[in-house]
């Protein structure tokens, strides 16, 4: 055996990564981290386990705050799969395109980054990633050596997301230009494919947490009953939520406009991922103002349920927005194998 | 075309083994169990090796302390060596004796009138080499048999003095003598006139010298 094969043979991961848990770090949710656990079997992506885990979910956010030494994170049996893939939900991590190496050196001189790029076409400007280091050195700590599962992926949670449309079926029966709205709770980020490629990105700093924050200010009541009041059929919300989507939508507007001229891609289709209430507002809204019809994307659907799967959430379809990044990042490398 | 946008942050470094055994683990503790059986190893042979130093010691002393006693058995030994060798010696002299007391005791009755013996001498054993028998003669005969000769020497007068010693060689050739002489024999030019005496005389009694060597049954070394 010479040195190469032995190195393979060795190597942390020297197989495909066929079965992978998605944990997102940094959500800050009080269910807990979310999970998803994902197995490619004959050539199909199944779902073995999914919930929200009691794990120490404190990601440092300065420097300074960075504990040493980093938890150690000891998942349940059923979601100890061989291999995780990390998503960092963080105000310092980004994703855009890049503008130019001047900006980035400077960003660097300020805080140590860890950045990675994606060109996605010659007459694209590539993608960058970035996570402050001490984050991405705290994340990748979380599972120690020695014991299932051990990290495969680093990735920003915003990257993470576009994973759960354009690794769907859904995604392969849209054809033209499609444009994406993956709601966050600070931001919403809007992702533009054309012929199955991504052309456009943009995040825009409105997110479902404000339209919770205009409802909770008008109402005086408290930002965990808005969900309740967005569901509600009885009370219209729209004076409330239009004026911050209003906003949104201009944005969105914009880049619809600069697809068109730009880039001459005329979109057809307008889909939404990542609320968890409230979704009829967002499309009459959106129709209201693009004249435009939104269609709702749900992360899960087209996606095999193991036989003895393990799903520690009541409503999966309620949870989604939550789970929406766990399952981006679990995709992208099942998926990528 | 399901193609996913994987920008992974990983380090290298930061990507672990999940499985409980681990090659930078193992390796060092592998290393550590081979040091350990070579140490085993090593030490069982230095045991080893102190064990046979120590009886090798005790071996040096008991030795030590034996050798002063071996030393004399073995010169024990080697005198009872010496002492059998003589007695052998003395065995082989008493085998190989020549008994000559009762043979010379008759040969005065042989001995014509007119024959005066001057000399009767049995020569001792010749050796080979000359010198060495002068310098360090051996202790005993190195051959096991020893040619044994009688030298008789005398003189005879008167008209039958060739018929006389004629006379006593033929007796010395008889059976009386047999058993002790092999062969009597007069060496050449030792049948002469006696020219020491009275010349004068010569004519009327003319005197012979004479010398008969017999050779005698050789001693036997066996």
């Amino acid at each position: 055996m010479n040195s190469s094969a032995f190195k393979v043979k060795f190597s942390p991961q020297s197989k495909p990564f066929s079965d992978v848990i998605g944990l997102e770090i940094g959500a800050g949710l009080t269910q807990g981290v979310p999970a998803v656990r994902l197995r490619k079997k004959d050539g199909k992506t199944e779902l073995v386990a999914v919930g929200f885990l009691p794990l120490q979910d404190s990601l440092p956010l300065r420097f300074e705050e960075a504990p040493t030494p980093v938890p150690s994170w000891s998942l349940p049996k059923a979601f100890q799969a061989q291999y995780a893939a990390l998503a960092v939900t963080s105000e310092l991590a980004l994703l855009r395109h890049a503008a130019g190496t001047d900006e980035e050196a400077t960003d660097n001189k300020q805080l140590a980054y860890r950045t990675t790029t994606r060109s996605i076409a010659p007459d694209l400007p590539p993608l960058t990633a970035r996570i402050p280091e001490f984050q991405a050195r705290w994340a990748a700590g979380l599972l120690p050596e020695g014991r299932a599962p051990t990290a495969c992926s680093l990735q920003v949670s915003s990257a993470a997301a576009i994973n759960t449309f354009v690794t769907s079926s859904r995604f392969e029966s849209l054809s033209g230009t499609a444009v994406v709205l993956f709601v966050f709770p600070q931001y919403t980020s809007l992702v533009a494919f054309h012929d199955f490629r991504l052309v456009l990105y943009r995040e825009h700093n409105i997110g479902h947490s404000h339209i919770r924050d205009a409802i909770s200010t008008h109402m005086r009541i408290d930002p965990s009953l808005t969900d309740s009041i967005l569901e509600d059929t009885f009370i219209d919300s729209t004076p409330m939520i239009e004026p911050v989507l209003r906003t949104l939508y201009r944005q969105v507007e914009m880049s619809y406009d600069y697809l068109a001229r730009r880039r001459n891609c005329q979109t057809q289709n307008f889909l939404i991922c990542g609320l968890s209430s409230g979704l009829k507002y967002w499309t009459s809204i959106f129709n209201h103002t693009m004249n435009r019809t939104l269609a709702p994307f749900q992360p899960f659907d087209g996606i095999d349920v193991a036989p003895r799967a393990t799903i520690l959430v009541e409503d999966l379809t309620a949870a989604t927005p939550l789970l929406m990044t766990a399952l981006g990042a679990a995709q992208a490398v099942v998926e990528d194998t | 075309m399901k193609s996913p946008l994987h920008l992974d942050l990983l380090k290298e470094e930061e990507r672990l083994s999940s499985s409980p055994i681990r090659l930078r683990v193992l390796l060092p503790l592998i290393t550590t169990f081979f040091l350990l059986c070579a140490l085993l190893v090593w030490g069982l042979f230095e045991i080893q090796v102190l064990g046979k130093r120590k009886l090798m010691a005790n071996v040096e002393n008991a030795v030590k302390s034996v050798t002063p006693v071996h030393a004399a058995v073995l010169a024990s030994r080697d005198q009872e060596k010496e002492m059998r060798a003589g007695v052998q010696q003395l065995s082989l002299y008493k085998h190989a004796r020549n008994v000559f007391g009762p043979t010379l005791s008759i040969i005065a009755a042989q001995v014509p009138t007119n024959i005066q013996f001057t000399e009767m001498r049995i020569f001792p054993p010749q050796t080979a080499s000359e010198p060495s028998r002068s310098v360090n003669p051996p202790p005993a005969p190195t051959n096991t048999l020893e040619r044994v000769s009688l030298r008789i020497a005398g003189r005879t007068k008167g008209s039958r003095a060739s018929e006389s010693v004629n006379d006593l060689m033929a007796a010395l050739q008889t059976a009386a003598f047999t058993n002790v002489f092999r062969s009597v024999s007069i060496p050449k030019g030792a049948f002469r006139l006696d020219t020491s005496r009275n010349q004068s005389a010569l004519t009327a009694n003319e005197s012979l010298l004479f010398e008969i060597t017999c050779e005698c049954e050789p001693r036997r070394f066996e």
